[in-house]
């Protein structure tokens, strides 16, 4: 026994000192983490990509790693594939590989120069390729249709006629139907960077302890009355939509995908409400950047160019439901799901009073700081009932202290600044 | 469970002594298989069966595609050894290097025993989170980045000072008087740790085995960043779980128990005996 239970140990220890070490590409990605999703990326996207190995990693992992290789000088990653704001700190310490050469090649291939920018990050040189985009829309199970108020247009929705929905819902059913993913994985801190503060006050940090804002929170405390209070254990919305907890819910595109494409005869999906200010709606973005020392520089570019043609962004926004940055037509032969999500964020983005929201620039790494600004206002006015005005004070303090610190000008749909965007 | 026989049952008969035995041994097996079967429910239910409710007892629509996904996704047998490795150096180094902590402990007096008792903690006090980044700085300077012996060294780190806690506790239980004779007998004192100790430590010996095996087996945060490719399981695979359709997470859940059950069995005998010593 005891020499079975040493060789036990020993055996795969030796096994692993031995294992061979390959030489590909290494691409990691903060992306398309999910393993079906990752298996795809393996089996279909990256197939005639060469020698590639797909590495995912959560973005804190991610950040320590690019940091971490870039103090030691001596890179194993390639390519990374991340967010624009993920993107944005290694930017920032200079530790991208210019890629005007692609960006060139990309713009006269059809690439729109609107969302080629965005991938400079205010420098002048481009820092990574446009890789794939999503946004965020709101989904409902059909049966919840019937609900809807007297002349309201499900495409058009305004934060009156969701309240009045959410309470007509919650009075037929006998519990609130309405969820959001405010849980510690959810995305909550985009509904109101990119849906709430721009519908209500047309800005996102000028605009944050304005009246108008203080009017919005008391419409999100009378809409939270219809809300299910299990939202705040909630990270992607698909698994409470699926398992018939909620009728209606708003979320990012790729965390509702599964439980629309598993059955899409029962879903609608539709942009987020409007607010006195206009329909907010923020656009994600998701960019391909060679580190700088990468060890396979050649092999990252034939992968950046491979994953960029039209082909493969089509086959993406089939498969795992991010859709191209390239400017194509998506295929009308679509999984009934993707194009359920396609329609609402066509929706969404051709809605007469859409106000469109960019993704924060020049923040670095403090992106999280200025997501815990907001999900601390949600905490404090909407769950623990503080006072508003109180609340927005205190907390357009730190959000003030953060635009200083990091010198960030203002981003649409904020009026431009000279400097740091000012909370006013 | 034999006191709680109730009045009512005929005592007369051997067989409802035996019958009140084996229906408290399917109760407390119950306990442990049935969330097991319930994850297996999940697992093979495929992907609404999850979303049933009530459930069934009996598996409806069973699908084994989750299961071939998980086994067929690249680097899944790679990383299963990955992670079988850096359990092994960390199994071996905890008992190498704690057990003789732990003996010094138990046995010697010296100054400053209770505040290296304290200090040995120490290494668990600082979140890895904080670590990581000079940490990997280092590995990467040193040439372990991204190896599995890396790992192994990491999780040895976290495990040691426990194994070195308990098995102060595990040779403080084996009698003084055992050792004393061993040497009157004409032991060194080494030939005495060895030959009396240590077996009558081994189902101790084999639960801090346990441990290390568990902690090494579970670590995600550090098993990822210090490495690229060479990733452990849990690391490959845990971390993507969360964010996965239920049944791959009741799937993955699944075949991340097997590992740590087959090891609990291989060693079961040790640890059915530590009760013994601990009742002592």
């Amino acid at each position: 026994m005891q020499r079975l239970m040493s060789l036990g140990i020993l055996a795969p220890a030796l096994m692993a000192l031995a294992a061979p070490t390959q030489a590909q590409t290494v691409f990691v990605s903060t992306q398309l983490r999910p393993i079906e999703e990752a298996t795809v990326v393996r089996q279909e996207l990256l197939k005639d990509a060469g020698q590639v190995d797909y590495v995912v990693e959560e973005p804190p992992q991610f950040a320590v790693r690019m940091e971490a290789e870039r103090q030691a000088g001596k890179r194993t990653v390639s390519l990374v594939g991340a967010l624009h704001g993920e993107l944005s700190p290694l930017a920032d310490n200079d530790t991208l590989e210019p890629l005007d050469d692609l960006a060139k090649k990309l713009a006269a291939d059809g690439m729109p120069q609107s969302v080629l920018d965005l991938g400079k990050l205010g420098k002048p040189t481009q820092q990574y390729i446009p890789w794939m985009q999503a946004t965020y829309v709101m989904a409902a199970k059909k049966e919840a249709l019937q609900y809807l108020p007297a002349g309201a247009d499900v495409n058009a929705l305004s934060y009156d006629q969701l309240i009045d929905w959410g309470k007509a819902l919650q009075e037929a059913t006998g519990q609130p139907q309405i969820g959001f993913p405010a849980g510690p994985k959810g995305l909550m801190a985009r509904y109101f960077q990119g849906y709430f503060y721009p519908s209500f006050t047309g800005g996102v940090v000028r605009t944050f302890q304005n009246a108008d804002a203080a009017a919005g929170w008391e419409k999100l405390k009378a809409l939270w009355a219809y809300v299910t209070p299990n939202s705040t254990n909630y990270d992607f919305m698909q698994e409470p939509l699926a398992a018939g907890e909620v009728m209606v819910a708003w979320d990012h595109i790729a965390r509702l995908k599964n439980a629309i494409s598993a059955t899409p005869d029962d879903y609608v999906v539709f942009p987020a409400p409007a607010g006195p200010k206009g329909r907010g709606y923020m656009p994600v973005l998701a960019g391909l950047a060679i580190p700088k020392g990468a060890p396979d520089k050649d092999g990252a570019i034939k992968v950046i160019e491979h994953l960029t043609t039209p082909d493969v962004q089509l086959l993406t926004a089939a498969r795992v439901g991010f859709f191209p940055t390239l400017n194509v037509d998506l295929p009308p032969d679509l999984d009934p799901g993707v194009a359920l999500l396609a329609g609402g964020v066509t929706a969404t983005q051709a809605a007469k009073d859409a106000v469109i929201s960019l993704l924060p620039v020049g923040l670095g790494d403090k992106g999280g700081e200025f997501n815990k600004v907001y999900m601390d206002s949600f905490q404090r006015i909407v769950l623990q009932n503080e006072p508003v005005a109180a609340v927005l004070k205190e907390e357009s303090a730190v959000l003030a202290k953060l635009m200083t610190d990091t010198k960030a000008p203002c981003w649409a749909p904020d009026a431009s600044s000279d400097g740091p965007c000012p909370v006013q | 469970m034999t006191t709680t026989l109730p009045k009512t049952a005929p005592a007369s008969f051997p067989s409802s002594r035996r019958l009140l035995l084996w229906s408290g041994i399917a109760a407390l097996c119950a306990w442990v298989l049935v969330p097991i079967y319930l994850v297996a429910l999940g697992a093979f239910g495929g992907r609404q069966g999850v979303y049933l409710w009530p459930k069934t007892v009996l598996p409806t629509g069973v699908s084994i595609e989750p299961f071939l996904l998980f086994l067929r996704t690249e680097g899944v047998v790679g990383s299963f050894l990955n992670s079988l490795g850096a359990a092994g150096i960390t199994v071996a180094l905890s008992i190498l290097l704690g057990a003789p902590a732990g003996y010094a402990l138990a046995r010697y007096s010296f100054p400053g025993k209770d505040g290296y008792r304290l200090l040995v903690l120490l290494t668990r006090a600082f979140p890895l989170a904080i670590l990581a980044l000079p940490l990997t700085v280092s590995f990467i300077k040193l040439g372990l980045y991204d190896t599995v012996v890396g790992v192994g060294l990491i999780h040895t780190v976290l495990a040691l000072p426990f194994a070195a806690l308990v098995t102060q506790g595990i040779f403080l239980g084996v009698p003084r008087e055992l050792e004393e004779a061993a040497w009157v007998f004409g032991c060194t004192r080494l030939q005495a740790v060895l030959r009396v100790v240590v077996p009558l430590a081994m189902p101790g010996l084999a639960a801090t085995a346990v441990f290390a095996f568990v902690i090494s087996w579970n670590e995600v945060f550090a098993a990822s960043v210090l490495t690229v490719r060479n990733r452990t399981l849990t690391a490959y695979l845990l971390t993507v779980l969360a964010e996965s359709p239920m049944h791959y997470r009741f799937a993955g859940g699944l075949l991340l128990i097997l590992p740590s059950v087959v090891f609990i069995f291989a060693v079961r005998r040790y640890l059915f005996a530590i009760w013994g010593i601990s009742s002592k």
